[in-house]
């Protein structure tokens, strides 16, 4: 163990002693008094200056200068100490005495504004804790405080520096006054794009900048220029692979910026994360071969845990979840990556991290801190696994090892183990559910049944929710009622009635039998405890409980074959001695509306003894369910219990609820008037048999919070909020509860009969869950402009050389595609089919250092609705740094599908840090329609054998077929001479030759002729892949001022033949 | 979108050492999140889970001698285990910084423990830097400044 290196030579003596005192202290009065005393002492010592300043505070700056500079009896130590008094009086009172210290804070800006580095640093550190208030942030926001922050921020001793950045860094989020300050956004970009500035303060810098933008997205989204040059800076700043220090800050940058503005600055950068991600999981977790990770970057023997998790939890914001079954059209959702977007390579290292990772968490360990550390890493890239499109093994695998650990001894990490289950059955689906439940059921049943932590327990519930599917929904439904019923009166309430919901919604959602589905249901009824017994006053979401009974009513209801068997069983239960609340109010209303269903197995009379019993046993509420029962009965056979009934509402005319008393009292002057009037009409009316419901939703699902939408997706549509369903439930109750008794008529009878909720009596084809369509792919807007162009696309802005390697690369096959002082580009195109061409880039570090980050991205003009190309196959470079004048190579194809305008060829961005710049070099493809004219093959075979007459007869068909609409015609295009010597341009025959050597050079055929001697006739044969090939008629014709005419014919009408002749436009005049 | 809530050390007693809040809160919430938390956690046995569910996030915690640890962290975006790694290696700086740290180090000299925090952690509770020879290289540059400061003060 290394000396410790804080001793107690650097400590303030006086606020030692103040400390030591205040703790001798202990009575909470003599504590008071002596902060009090302290405070009105540090007041005293204040007050010269609070009056120096107050009166000549309109000119700041001869503040400070009377404060630091006159030779008062406070000098820099004393302020420093008593401010560091006051700092400790708001933390051991526990930020109550804020009001009192506020005189302080005159003296704390001194501190800041002071030269000397120890009083600097106690002024921010304070500063820090208070700016935590609201308050304390307008009473400082003034210029003096602003100024000194940025002028600290380019001060020249990286120590000033460093203090302004953490200031910034740690409170910077708290209040939008920093992040809105233009000055100093600048500034702190400043230090991060500056060459010069040192790793400590780049890494630094690189936080506060999360934390201003985090509060204020307009730093980068105002602001176009701005964001690509910014954003490409910050990109570069990942590329720290020494030690990653830099990088492990700029990750949750970037990932911010992913995820809140823009993913596809980000997606060139996958190949570089999947290295970084390999060198620390697979490379840097071995203890034997070349490769060695910093120790003093390692935790617990496992590299940096938080640069892993970091790195992963960007790789998933930047691709897709996997979606199973509905293979959605390539580069559709543009959001996000899919895994098929990802080159193999990539893709591959990626799975090897993820096996690698599972094999670390076999790994025996007797350091406790080593075992979180290699569970963290485990269940970092388990997680993040089942968006590498993994095949069925992989996923049985990950499912294994965590089930394995489910036995661990650490109570965490099997907290976390059930965490990490749950997502991986609902990301990964039918695999992992199943084997999850096929093995390991009978381990997580036992769990739930032993556990005593309440965190634990809850996920193990949830767990089981997520695995219950048609096949096993009974045997988890089983141990879930197994469960509610041997749990002790003690536990949670909560948890119970969590559960019983889950048995709901799972029955409702899974049942086959009916049977089985209603005695489950009164089964729960009868299990759940009640919680209304608090009071019924207290509406609290522990009522929800109530939510079961309703959905099941309101099933019974709407499904009458339902109705004969829900009431027998709930009799059943009634005339037990103990009957649940619930079962009592279910009953209540359920009986009471189809009596006529149980008349075989009870007389109405004993039925309304029943109640009358039930009666006394139960709340209030329940009560005045109970009286609107009765009066349903007497409607039912007035004769039989007609005078039980109204000697019952007499009795109760003086109980001490007057909702009671009301409602008794109003049902008795229904029967009278009913009496009086000698029929039934009025009860009858009043009393109507209960309509269907309609709403759609099932309340229950709400309840299940987040669990719902990882799983199950719902039958029944959501339109409805819980909101409308209570309320119209309530407004149903309110009827009976008496509470509008007045109304009688105000029975519901608008309710329609639209979609009762019925009972899946029948398995309906259920969605699962990752069928569901990717939902960001309809936003459009965000993505393409008025002429769909691809955003990405228009934003790019072409370097300035980028006409010739363009030119270079429609006419040949390989050369230099670009070249600057620090890296030149050679391709090598070739030709897979005539429609899908390959190039091959390699990329050669033309100075004397290393060019390291190296990354490209490819950017097609349309990448949705059916695009004209589409990048494929997009390989990793070789490597992502080149060694001086060396090398590296990278294959990526081109398919076209459609012809398209020369204006929309394919963009191409290089990324590279060479020194301590970082580079980026935007180029245009010369890939274009022409470009599928070259094809060796189908030249030979076919079209050479195109003689003059053929072309001419040809022309005329095409020209009375499809006249003017496949028809182009340029005059005058002025012919740029680029590599032929003047003289030989001077004659139309030598501006054929010349015409004639580039034609041929893209793969058009020139006919042999001799009798017009200035016009070259060309046929040739265009492919696309999804619209076909199409035929292709040329007449250039040279003119004595070196222009050229050409006017072109295809056999497809519409603007193709504008296309070829713009792409020959290009080539002759450029 | 922020990782870390909160982190407070609070000792057996129930009396707060050290706050710092990543995310803007009233006085209010603070004070019911430091009284609930408070009580929540020092009521916790020792062989029980290390994160429990509070309000509308996670909050995990750890016990080092007579102080405890409370981080509070957004579901989903902080990791748990790795936050009961930062808390263990920010205990593990304090250790090598003071010797052997005890609650009493951190009373006396909570500047230092502040400054210790916040070189490691910045923002949102994004780690600053992950390596405690750095950290502790940076402390001790700063402790030198601090005496430099001293020997002037003493000269002039």
């Amino acid at each position: 163990m290394e000396n410790p290196i804080g001793s107690t030579k650097n400590t303030i003596k006086g606020l030692q002693l103040f400390i030591a005192d205040l703790r001798t202290t202990q009575h909470s009065q003599d504590h008071e008094k002596r902060i009090n005393y302290e405070l009105v002492k540090i007041k005293k010592q204040f007050e010269p200056y609070a009056n120096l300043s107050d009166p000549s505070s309109s000119s700041p700056s001869s503040t400070t200068a009377t404060a630091t500079t006159t030779s008062l009896k406070l000098d820099g130590y004393q302020r420093k100490k008593y401010v560091a008094k006051l700092a400790y009086i708001y933390i051991t009172t526990n930020t109550s005495k804020l009001n009192e210290l506020l005189f302080g804070l005159d003296q704390i800006l001194n501190l800041i504004d002071s030269n000397h580095y120890s009083e600097k640093f106690m002024g921010y550190l304070i500063l820090s804790l208070f700016f935590e208030h609201e308050r304390i942030i307008t009473l400082i926001n003034h210029t003096r405080f602003l100024q000194r922050l940025l002028s600290d921020l380019s001060a020249n001793k990286d120590d000033f520096t460093s203090l302004a950045l953490n200031f910034i860094g740690t409170v910077g989020n708290l209040h939008s006054n920093l992040a809105s300050n233009e000055e100093i956004v600048n500034s702190v970009f400043q230090i991060i794009r500056s060459p010069t500035s040192s790793q400590y303060l780049k890494k630094k810098s690189t936080l506060t900048f999360l934390s201003l933008l985090k509060n204020n997205l307009s730093i980068l989204t105002d602001n176009f220029q701005r964001k690509q040059i910014w954003i490409q800076k910050i990109i570069a700043l990942l590329d720290d692979t020494d030690n990653y220090r830099v990088t492990l800050t700029a990750l949750p940058l970037v990932e911010y910026i992913a995820s809140n503005i823009d993913p596809s600055y980000c997606f060139r950068i996958v190949p570089q994360l999947t290295d970084i991600l390999y060198t620390c999981v697979v490379l840097g977790t071995k203890d034997s071969g070349i490769y060695r990770f910093p120790i003093e970057y390692k935790f617990a023997n496992i590299p940096n845990p938080w640069l892993i998790t970091k790195v992963v939890s960007l790789l998933s914001k930047l691709i897709a979840p996997p979606y199973q079954e509905i293979d959605p059209p390539r580069n559709m959702n543009k959001q996000c990556l899919h895994p098929s977007d990802l080159d193999p390579e990539t893709l591959n290292k990626l799975r090897k991290c993820v096996v690698d990772a599972i094999s670390l968490g076999h790994r025996k360990s007797s350091d406790p801190i080593e075992r979180i550390v290699q569970n963290t890493v485990l269940f970092s890239l388990i997680k993040f696994a089942p968006k590498l499109d993994p095949s069925n093994e992989a996923i049985i695998n990950s499912v294994n090892t965590l089930c394995l650990l489910l036995r661990s001894s650490e109570i965490n990490i099997r907290y976390l183990t059930l965490d990490s289950l749950i997502q991986l059955c609902s990301d990964s689906g039918r695999v992992a559910v199943d084997t999850v439940s096929n093995e390991n059921l009978d381990l997580i049943v036992h769990l739930m049944n032993n556990e005593r932590d309440m965190s634990i327990l809850r996920k193990t519930i949830d767990l089981l929710y997520i695995l219950a599917n048609v096949d096993t929904v009974k045997v988890i439904v089983a141990h879930y009622l197994n469960f509610i019923s041997n749990m002790k009166q003690s536990s949670d309430p909560q948890v119970k009635s969590n559960v019983s919901v889950k048995i709901a919604v799972l029955i409702e959602k899974f049942a086959t039998d009916p049977n089985w589905y209603i005695e489950t249901s009164l089964k729960i009824l009868s299990l759940t405890p009640d919680n209304s017994f608090h009071h019924d006053n207290i509406h609290n979401h522990l009522n929800d409980n109530n939510e079961l009974w309703y959905r099941l009513c309101q099933i019974v209801v709407n499904n009458p074959q339902l109705r004969k068997l829900t009431c027998h069983n709930l009799l059943g239960y009634l005339v037990k001695r103990h009957t649940s609340e619930y079962i009592v109010k279910t009953a209540a209303f359920l009986l009471g509306q189809y009596p006529s269903l149980i008349v075989k197995q009870i007389s109405i009379d004993n039925l309304f003894s029943i109640f009358a019993e039930k009666y006394y046993t139960v709340f209030n509420m329940t009560k005045a369910m109970i009286l609107t029962t009765m009066i349903q009965l007497y409607k039912f056979e007035p004769n039989l219990v007609g005078s039980k009934v109204i000697k019952f509402f007499q009795l109760e005319l003086n109980p001490l609820d007057i909702e009671l008393q009301t409602r008794a009292y109003e049902y008795l002057k229904i029967i009278q008037i009913s009496k009086m009037s000698g029929n039934m009409t009025l009860i009858n009316t009043l009393f109507e048999t209960m309509p269907s419901f309609n709403t759609k939703s099932n309340p229950l699902l709400k309840r299940l919070g987040g669990l719902q939408q990882d799983n199950h997706s719902n039958d029944s549509d959501i339109e409805f909020s819980k909101l409308t369903i209570s309320n119209k439930i309530s407004s149903d109750d309110s009827s009976k509860d008496a509470e509008n008794i007045g109304p009688f008529n105000s029975v519901p009878n608008n309710i329609s009969m639209q979609q009762p909720p019925l009972v899946p009596l029948s398995i309906k084809s259920r969605t699962a869950k990752n069928n569901r369509l990717p939902l960001p792919i309809q936003e459009n807007n965000n993505n393409t402009n008025a002429k769909g162009l691809n955003n990405r696309y228009i934003q790019q802005m072409l370097t300035s050389t980028w006409k010739e390697g363009f030119t270079r690369m429609l006419q040949h096959k390989q050369g230099i595609f670009y070249s600057s002082p620090l890296i030149k580009i050679l391709y090598r195109i070739t030709h897979i089919e005539p429609y899908q061409i390959k190039i091959g880039f390699t990329y050669i570090n033309q100075t004397e250092w290393d060019i390291t980050g190296l990354s490209t991205e490819f950017i097609a003009a349309h990448i949705e609705n059916n695009p004209e190309y589409i990048f494929q196959n997009i390989e990793a470079l070789t490597s992502s740094n080149i060694k001086p004048h060396k090398r590296t190579e990278q294959n990526v194809q081109v398919v076209i599908r459609k012809p398209f305008n020369i204006e929309e060829c394919p963009l191409m961005n290089v990324y590279f840090n060479c020194g301590s710049t970082s580079n980026h070099t935007t180029l245009k493809l010369g890939i274009a329609i022409i470009s599928t004219i070259n094809s060796e093959k189908l030249n030979s075979n076919t079209i050479t054998s195109v003689t003059l007459p053929q072309f001419i007869t040809r022309w005329r068909t095409l020209g009375t077929a499809l006249g003017k609409e496949a028809e182009c015609h340029v005059a005058n295009i002025l012919m740029v001479n680029t590599n032929e010597t003047q003289e030989r341009h001077n004659s139309i025959e030598s501006m054929l030759t010349i015409l004639q050597t580039r034609l041929k050079r893209i793969g058009m055929n020139i006919i042999e002729q001799t009798n017009v001697s200035n016009t070259l006739f060309v046929a040739s044969i265009v492919h696309t892949k999804t619209d076909g090939n199409f035929g292709c008629l040329m007449k250039l014709q040279c003119q004595q001022d070196y222009t050229v005419n050409i006017t072109c014919k295809t056999t497809l009408a519409g603007p193709l033949a504008t296309y070829v002749v713009d792409c020959l436009r290009w080539i002759i005049s450029n | 979108m922020t990782q870390l809530r909160y982190l407070l050390l609070i000792s057996r007693q129930g009396k707060v050492r050290l706050m710092k809040w990543y995310t803007p809160l009233s006085s209010k919430e603070k004070t019911k999140i430091t009284n609930e938390l408070t009580q929540t956690v020092l009521a916790r046995k020792p062989k029980m889970c290390n994160i429990i569910n509070y309000s509308d996030h996670k909050v995990v915690y750890r016990r080092y001698a007579s102080l405890y640890f409370i981080a509070g962290i957004t579901p989903d975006i902080g990791n748990e285990l790795l936050t009961l790694e930062l808390i263990h290696r920010y205990v593990e700086t304090m250790d090598a910084y003071f010797g052997n740290v005890c609650e009493l180090d951190i009373i006396f000299n909570f500047t230092k423990a502040y400054d210790i925090l916040n070189e490691m952690i910045m923002c949102d509770g994004s780690l600053a830097e992950s390596s405690k020879r750095n950290i502790l290289q940076t402390m001790t540059a700063m402790d030198s400044m601090d005496n430099h400061d001293k020997l002037d003060r003493v000269l002039s």
